[in-house]
């Protein structure tokens, strides 16, 4: 269960200004979560805050009951974080030693290790391409060979901030086969309605509070008309 | 880690004894003959063992290439010393310290050429081991080793990039011109590098 | 993108939990997070990867070509600050040592110790940890960087310039059974290019600090 409360994150240096996120109360604990609303909403922010990556200014937010700013360690370690770019998530030069590096904590030996990163990456079909360089591999494949590396630490929680946005259609159904299959709290923003649907509840984000929280079809349709009417009211 | 030791490595593959041998064993034999021939007084003796080192060496069917390197990269110290050892001394006494030098070279240039870069890092790291109860922490240290050697080509890459950048511009170019658009990308790139590790949850030190 | 600085900084800030007993003068540091050993291991990379560029033909009024080893030394401690300084360039020549042949001329192995250059390798990383010590007062206020900043930081990079020369000749003395007199005439060639090198280092030093203001800041 993630726990915010009379959370605030101000821009850097410039403590005076309107706070970029404010959640007075929040409490996630459904197993597939989706956060919409536009560019610069404040979805990121909010999604940086359930690992630690942005603390809170004032406020707490706390995972199984541990604060991300007392805890940062012990939350990172069970929640993981999937970026939009695989590239800036995968660390090693080839997806074999990107997940090498995941499981150093848990496979001490060296061969162990390398049959379990082969196993995971046999289980998301990246096997031929476990040596090939990041570089060589397409958009899914990286965002898929990023998605086995940050899984293989095993957390908790995977909070994925618009997994879908480089990918195209066929990659996004791969993608959402993948997530929908997890045994993990799923916990992730996007632009891709669709995607969106496929949770339990939807929160929409908007001028960094979150102005809509529940049923997602309903939550999508509220953003839908909330995008229409600032677009009814542009000239 | 594993990583991109082979790229950057004076490993030169066989399958000699010395190949073979445990690394503790190469290493403690390192160490026999470099005490060896520092206590040895005298030319003839230090050439002696000296020569034992160059025969392992073509044992060990490492190139003869291999043997001329150090002289290459050192060859103007080599110059003043046996210049200024024979002025002061004798030309045996150049030798001797010549001598000296080039058998603790070549010896430990015999365990670097037979044994492969990761072997030599897993003892580095296994080295480390034993120092835990002083804060030491060999997960974190092969961690940091890891991403050294997987920043090398891409830092390698981008001095290219931007020395060719400098040429283009002209020879006008200062060293500043050159150097700093590579420091501003090496620590863009380590950020970066440090957030995808906190995504994770890795490189922090346990609590 | 001010959402990414403000990270990082929240990053540091939640870090002061669990010192270590590396370096550092405050009683109990905090541990060093993944973006402190990225950092460490790029800078550690750099010092590697300088030797792979030949001298440049620098427009100084000497003449000197420059190599870019002792720049990035004195970088790293002007960049880094002590503690990771050390670690960042005591890990290169820790690797050289081991057998990687980064070291200048590609050479590599515990062997470098018999060689002339001994003694300026082995100062590196005191030499690193010497220049981020000295440095230190110069960049308290970051987001105040004037030439007295840069001045300063030449100055900086200049000590431990003094402190590798003198580690030089000491190694040379004795690797090669030479006088102080005779290994002092092998080391001054270099000196004016690592002065030319130190205000090089101090200028781009101010001018990362600009880049990315929060690189020394500790938790509050």
């Amino acid at each position: 269960m993630i726990k915010f409360r009379d959370v605030l994150v101000r821009p850097d240096f410039a403590e005076d200004a309107a706070p970029i996120l404010s959640v007075p109360q929040l409490a996630l604990g459904e197993q597939r979560i989706s956060i919409i609303g536009a560019n610069g909403s404040g979805k990121s922010t909010l999604l940086k805050l359930i690992n630690g990556l942005v603390l809170p200014d004032t406020g707490t937010v706390d995972v199984d009951g541990r604060d991300t700013a007392k805890h940062g360690t012990a939350v990172r370690r069970k929640v993981a974080f999937v970026f939009t770019d695989p590239l800036s998530q995968l660390v090693m030069p080839t997806p074999l030693e990107d997940v090498e590096l995941s499981l150093r904590r848990t496979h001490r030996n060296r061969t162990d290790r390398r049959n379990a990163a082969m196993e995971i990456l046999t289980g998301f079909g990246l096997a031929a391409l476990a040596d090939q360089s990041i570089y060589q591999l397409s958009g899914g494949e990286r965002q898929l060979a990023a998605l086995a590396s940050v899984l293989a630490v095993d957390p908790d929680v995977l909070v994925l901030d618009e997994p879908s946005t480089l990918l195209d259609l066929k990659n996004t159904l791969l993608l959402r086969g993948r997530l929908a299959s997890l045994p993990q709290q799923v916990i992730l923003a996007t632009h891709d309605l669709e995607l969106a649907l496929d949770s339990e509840r939807t929160l929409v984000v908007d001028s960094g509070t979150v102005i809509y929280d529940g049923d997602p079809p309903a939550a999508v349709d509220y953003y839908r008309k909330l995008c229409a009417g600032i677009r009814e009211r542009m000239p | 880690m594993r990583g991109r030791a082979h790229l950057i490595s004076a490993y030169v593959p066989g399958r000699s004894w010395l190949h073979r041998a445990p690394l503790l064993l190469k290493f403690l034999l390192l160490a026999a003959a470099g005490i060896t021939v520092l206590s040895l007084p005298g030319a003839l003796p230090r050439t002696a063992v000296l020569a034992v080192v160059v025969v392992l060496h073509v044992a060990a069917g490492l190139p003869v290439r291999k043997l001329v390197t150090p002289l290459r990269a050192m060859w103007l110290f080599l110059l003043v010393v046996v210049a200024y050892r024979w002025w002061v001394d004798s030309p045996a006494g150049a030798l001797a310290v010549v001598a000296a030098l080039l058998t603790c070279i070549y010896a430990a240039n015999l365990l670097t050429s037979t044994t492969e870069t990761q072997r030599l890092l897993d003892g580095l790291v296994a080295a480390v081991s034993p120092l835990q109860r002083f804060g030491a922490d060999p997960e974190r240290f092969a961690l940091t080793i890891s991403l050294m050697l997987r920043s090398i080509p891409y830092l390698l890459g981008s001095l290219h990039d931007v020395r060719d950048a400098a040429k283009a511009r002209g020879l006008g170019s200062s060293p500043r011109a050159i150097v700093q658009p590579v420091i501003i990308g090496a620590v863009a790139y380590a950020r970066q590098t440090g957030d995808a590790l906190a995504a994770r949850g890795l490189g922090e030190k346990e609590q | 993108m001010p959402k990414q600085s403000a990270h990082n900084r929240n990053l540091v800030a939640s870090d002061v939990v669990g010192g270590s007993p590396a370096a550092g003068n405050a009683p109990r540091r905090r541990s060093w997070n993944g973006t402190d050993l990225a950092l460490i291991g790029v800078f550690a990379a750099l010092t590697a990867a300088s030797i792979a560029v030949p001298p440049i033909p620098a427009g100084n009024i000497l003449g000197v070509p420059i190599t870019l080893q002792t720049m990035v030394v004195a970088l790293a401690g002007l960049v880094l600050g002590a503690a990771r300084a050390f670690a960042a360039v005591g890990l290169y020549v820790l690797l050289g040592l081991v057998g990687l042949p980064i070291f200048a001329g590609y050479q590599g192995g515990l062997g470098v110790l018999a060689m002339g250059s001994a003694g300026y390798l082995l100062s590196f990383p005191f030499a690193a940890a010497l220049i981020g010590v000295l440095a230190r007062p110069a960049l308290r206020r970051v987001r105040k960087l004037t030439t007295l900043t840069t001045l300063w930081l030449f100055a900086a990079a200049t000590a431990g310039t003094v402190l590798t020369h003198l580690c030089g000749i000491a190694g040379m003395m004795l690797n090669g059974q030479l006088a102080f007199g005779a290994a002092l005439v092998a080391d001054l060639p270099f000196v004016p290019g690592d002065l030319v090198k130190n205000a090089a280092a101090a200028a781009i030093a101010v001018g990362i600090h600009k880049a990315f203001p929060d690189l020394l800041r500790r938790p509050r």
